[in-house]
């Protein structure tokens, strides 16, 4: 076996807690190994280059890269291989930088850490096998879930660039959350005429068919080729889509899970939204009291909403700002714990609304009292340290957003993961922000996290890009771990084919042993770990792989 | 419960009757110079006899990968064997299609391993000598279903001392059928009851290690197991088999090891992929040369494995093995 | 001096499901959590391929303790994967338990997003074994 091994410094990251020289040096003179080399940037060209030529010179058989966590840089170092003429599974990724650098402080423990990864790597690379990736044809359609500002926007960009495309709206009208808001910042454009305009694009396209008042019922296959069924008000229904786009927004915070806001009993307490649907309606003396809570429902870790939504502050402003220039007398103050006036302009516009006289206090608020003659708000101000009680006519709720209310269910039918703020969650959050886990899965808009309306449509033509570069191309190739029986050594017993979850296995009554359908097989290994005499393997993690793992783990190979 | 009273002698002519066409078969024991034994009928009986005071195999061993169309067979064994007969049917090592599974009410047996000269074949003796000594296996002290209540029919002894056949199944029926005389109900009470519960198995390392320092490795309780079917063991293959390399690196890094290496995980691997189908018959430990006490172990683990999933080995031809099925909801305690 | 160390600090082996726990320790990693060294991850596909023979080797092999991951109930990629998983396990607690061995071996869900939740049940579980070793060395 002639195994290069190659480890990476990845700058510092590795380095400085890894004695990289020492690892590299101990690998030099183990048996089998050829080559084993420590380099600043493995992923780098010269990198790159480096090991393309160790394969061709020394003829390297094996190739076992210790450096970022194998979910990083796979398309590149399995395609380096490829170049190298050297079948990609014969690749070995060990993660000592994930795994190993950034979690332990001691040069020293890491280091002897680090060395078992890679003897790990090593012993199990040893039963490694060409395998071959198979291709299936990719269905040229996408399914978009979610006909709001994302979801049309992707539908957009999909069906312009030619692909068929199927967007299901849980609501009998399409435009989510915008087409309800009068008022969009900063352009000020009704939310209705924007969503109008997007609807008016789709609606002479051929390829674009729309399903409202229409929710999912099953999910099935894989990329490529999901088999999906819908739950139209025609009954049901079913497609193909090569590939997926999840954009079912979020649901508005709802201000009664904290009752101490006494919101829903009083009238003269709302939140943003209903005051941006009735601005006009409201009942207000001619010197109105306003009060803005800013940060409802967002970053409060009691009731598990840590995070910032990103759009309330800019709510809270654009109300100071309307109540300020419908009444000039008004007395108009925001509570804030600080403002975050994020996108591009906000900066500006939170100074304009202070000169227009909104004031802003640095507060904590204890209590809300509603009266005859108003309500007292009662609190602290955290820059003076005092304690204050102010009578106001008015308390507008800066409400956040919380995750859409489908998000389990979605979740689950789709088998993508849902982040521990129940946002769904994307497969890498720098490198692949529009990823889910799932291949062909893309998530788009504030079903992932808050954002504006600006945000969610680019967002959505992103993950419209990104999935276009898949359907485009027409073809896949899908991962070739699947599970082979070996049938000399197959009892028959059928105990793999009861319990596979994909119906994968087929039993032969005439020579008694089960063979694997591998189109169907999904790759869990359930068989392998079922089979007593594991006659049944899944490729690439076949039994001898995971015990010299272990074994090498515990040195005792 | 409905049966048929069987008269003397009227059992040998039933399956006599039965053994006259040239395609049947009858499983059972055979009186013979040295004891009782296993035989397969054929045409007709030959010393045959009801009881086998003597355990040396299980009967189902033999059946394994028995799937001839056309021959019927009739198996006339202890519950044991028939319950693991039961546990490869639902491991399609045997095709049930063609075979009457018969238990037999047992009143326990000796090993084959000691003194069997002088050991009665008939229910009342037999009874007798196992009151007068202490002979009788452990394992089969300690069993857990000994009624003739497995199966597709069973033979039951009752306190008169009348032996009555009973059907479970179908194919129960079609035995009962073949037996002279109308059902009856029985209203004499059964000789014997259900098994008493065993306090739940429970050992520490120090005393598994001290039983099985004996372990030569030669793998004879797997061969002779009912229920370890697997054609080809994965302790043929060499991933689990002791590599002299490892055992180096062992010793250097953790002081001195025992050997043979490798035989914890032989029998931990061993026990874990027999727990749900283990009938606890002790065949195991009367095929190890070195007097390990196989079956505390092996029943022992596998009775509380069995236990988590309210399963029992061969009571049934319907309940799934628990390995190949699922609740949503349970086991809630097993998460950590 | 290390022969010490390697004496006093458990080992502990890791199967992690790739789409969940895996993917959870990988985030733990980016976050700069820490968790003892002891603690190694062996990365399957999902954790029904873990064989109970892997978890009976690793203890033999000589490891402290062994821990098998996945995706929460009902959030398998494999769609029911993780309920075959948690039969498996359970049972083969009970067998350890038998043993007692009830310390050795865990299993627990850990889903893609927990990397804080893995680095908890990681490196109580290395504690809490670390402790009891302690413990028997000491009598």
């Amino acid at each position: 076996m002639k195994t290069g091994i190659f480890i990476c410094h990845c700058g510092h990251n590795i380095k400085h807690t890894v004695d990289v020289k020492k690892l590299s040096n101990f690998f030099k003179k183990y048996p089998g190994v050829t080559v084993s080399n420590d380099y600043p940037f493995v992923c780098s060209e010269p990198g790159q280059d480096m090991i393309s030529e160790s394969i061709e010179k020394q003829g390297l058989d094996r190739v076992i890269i210790a450096s970022c966590t194998p979910s990083l840089h796979g398309e590149l170092f399995k395609d380096l291989l490829k170049k190298s003429d050297l079948n990609p599974f014969l690749l070995r990724r060990v993660s000592i930088r994930e795994h190993c650098s950034w979690v332990g402080d001691d040069i020293e423990i890491n280091t002897e850490k680090a060395r078992r990864l890679i003897l790990a790597g090593l012993y199990s690379a040893a039963h490694y096998v060409p395998l071959e990736e198979k291709r299936v044809e990719v269905t040229k359609s996408a399914l978009i879930i979610g006909g709001g500002v994302s979801g049309l926007s992707a539908a957009d960009f999909l069906s312009k660039m030619g692909m068929q495309v199927y967007l299901v709206e849980k609501e009998a009208e399409l435009g989510g959350h915008v087409k309800n808001l009068k008022n969009i910042w900063p352009a000020r454009k009704d939310g209705k005429s924007i969503i109008d305009e997007m609807i008016e694009e789709l609606a002479g396209r051929e390829n674009v068919e729309i399903f409202a008042s229409t929710t999912i019922s099953g999910f099935e296959g894989f990329f490529g080729n999901y088999e999906v069924t819908l739950d139209t008000l025609e009954g049901e229904k079913k497609l193909t889509a090569g590939g997926v786009i999840i954009a079912i927004g979020f649901s508005p915070f709802d201000p009664r899970i904290k009752p101490e806001l006494q919101y829903g009993k009083d009238k003269r307490i709302i939140t943003t939204l209903e005051f941006e649907h009735n601005a006009d309606t409201l009942q207000l003396p001619e010197k109105p009291r306003v009060a803005i809570l800013h940060c409802v429902g967002s970053r409060d870790e009691q009731i598990g909403k840590p995070y910032c939504s990103r759009v309330c502050c800019i709510n809270a402003l654009r109300v100071g700002e309307a109540i300020k220039d419908k009444y000039k007398d008004s007395y108009v103050e925001s509570f804030y714990m600080d403002v975050r006036a994020h996108p591009r302009g906000g900066e500006e516009y939170f100074e304009d609304t202070q000169e227009k006289g909104v004031l802003f206090t640095r507060a904590n608020v204890a209590e809300i009292n509603p009266s005859l003659t108003g309500i007292v708000i009662r609190g602290e101000d955290t820059l003076f340290g005092e304690i204050f009680e102010r009578e106001f006519d008015l308390v507008v709720l800066s409400i956040g957003m919380s995750p859409p209310v489908d998000n389990k269910l979605t979740a689950s039918l789709l088998k993508i993961t849902l982040d521990k703020d129940k946002f769904f969650m994307e497969a890498h959050i720098k490198l692949r922000p529009f990823d889910t886990a799932v291949k062909g899965i893309f998530i788009a808009g504030s079903c992932s996290g808050p954002k504006d309306v600006e945000e969610s449509i680019n967002h959505g033509r992103a993950s419209a890009v990104k999935l276009f570069g898949f359907l485009n191309l027409g073809y896949a190739y899908v991962d070739p771990f699947i599970s082979y029986v070996d049938p000399k050594r197959c009892s028959g017993c059928r105990m793999c084919e009861q319990a596979c979850v994909a119906k994968a296995i087929k039993y032969d009554e005439e020579k008694r042993v089960v063979h694997v359908e591998e189109a169907a097989c999904m790759g869990c290994g359930l068989c392998n770990a079922t089979c007593p005499s594991s006659a049944i393997s899944l490729k690439g993690y076949i039994d001898c792989m995971i015990d010299d793992e272990i074994s090498a783990f515990m040195e005792a190979i | 419960m409905l049966g048929k009273k069987i008269k003397n002698g009227s059992i040998e002519d039933t399956l006599n009757r039965f053994l006259k066409d040239d395609q049947h078969l009858i499983l059972g024991f055979e009186k013979g110079e040295n004891g009782v034994s296993l035989r397969a009928f054929k045409n007709h009986l030959d010393h045959y006899s009801l009881l086998n005071p003597i355990f040396s195999t299980n009967g189902a061993l033999h059946l394994r990968r028995l799937f001839s169309k056309g021959t019927k067979i009739i198996l006339m064994l202890r519950p044991c064997e028939i319950r693991a007969y039961i546990e490869l049917i639902k491991l399609n090592q045997i095709e049930r299609e063609d075979i009457i599974a018969v238990s037999i009410d047992c009143l326990g047996a000796v090993s084959s391993k000691d003194k069997t000269d002088d050991i009665p074949t008939e229910a009342d003796q037999l009874r007798e000598y196992f009151k007068k000594t202490d002979t009788i296996r452990w394992a089969c002290n300690v069993c857990r279903e000994r009624r003739g209540v497995v199966g597709d029919a069973g033979i039951r002894i009752d306190r008169d001392g009348l032996f009555w056949a009973f059907s479970y199944t179908e194919k129960g029926d079609s035995f009962l059928s073949l037996i002279e005389g109308e059902s009856e109900e029985s209203k004499t009470e059964m000789l014997m009851s259900g098994s008493e519960k065993q306090d739940q198995f429970q050992i520490d390392m120090k005393t598994f290690s001290k039983d099985f320092s004996k372990c030569i490795m030669c793998m004879n309780c797997r061969d002779m197991c009912p229920v370890c079917y697997c054609i080809d063991c994965v302790f043929n293959g060499d991933e689990y088999l002791p590599k002299g390399d490892a055992l180096l690196n062992k010793i250097l890094r953790s002081g001195p090891v025992q050997l043979p290496q490798g035989k914890e995980l032989f029998h931990f691997i061993r026990m874990y992929h027999v727990s749900q189908t283990c009938v606890g018959c002790g065949a195991c430990e009367e095929a190890c040369p070195q007097g390990i006490p196989l079956t505390k172990y092996f029943k022992g683990t596998s009775e509380r494995l069995q236990s988590m999933f309210s399963y029992m080995s061969g009571r049934s031809f319907d309940e799934p093995i628990p390995y190949v099925t699922f609740l949503e909801d349970e086991l809630k305690d097993a998460e950590d | 001096m290390l022969q010490d160390k390697a004496e006093k600090n458990p080992e502990i082996i890791g199967f992690a499901c790739s789409y969940c726990t895996f993917k959870a320790s990988e985030m733990a990693g980016s976050l700069r959590m820490k968790y003892p060294d002891g603690v190694k991850l062996v990365q399957v596909p999902c954790s029904s391929r873990v064989d109970p023979a892997f978890v009976i080797k690793a203890i033999f092999e000589g490891a402290d303790g062994v821990f098998v991951a996945g995706c929460h109930p009902g959030d398998c990629h494999f769609i029911k994967g993780n309920y075959f998983t948690r039969r498996k396990i359970a049972a083969l607690k009970e067998m350890f338990d038998a043993f007692s061995m009830n310390d050795k071996l865990r299993l627990f869900w850990v889903s893609a997003a927990e990397a804080r939740r893995f680095v908890e049940k990681v490196t109580g579980m290395y504690n809490e074994i670390k402790e009891r070793k302690n413990v028997r060395k000491e009598n």
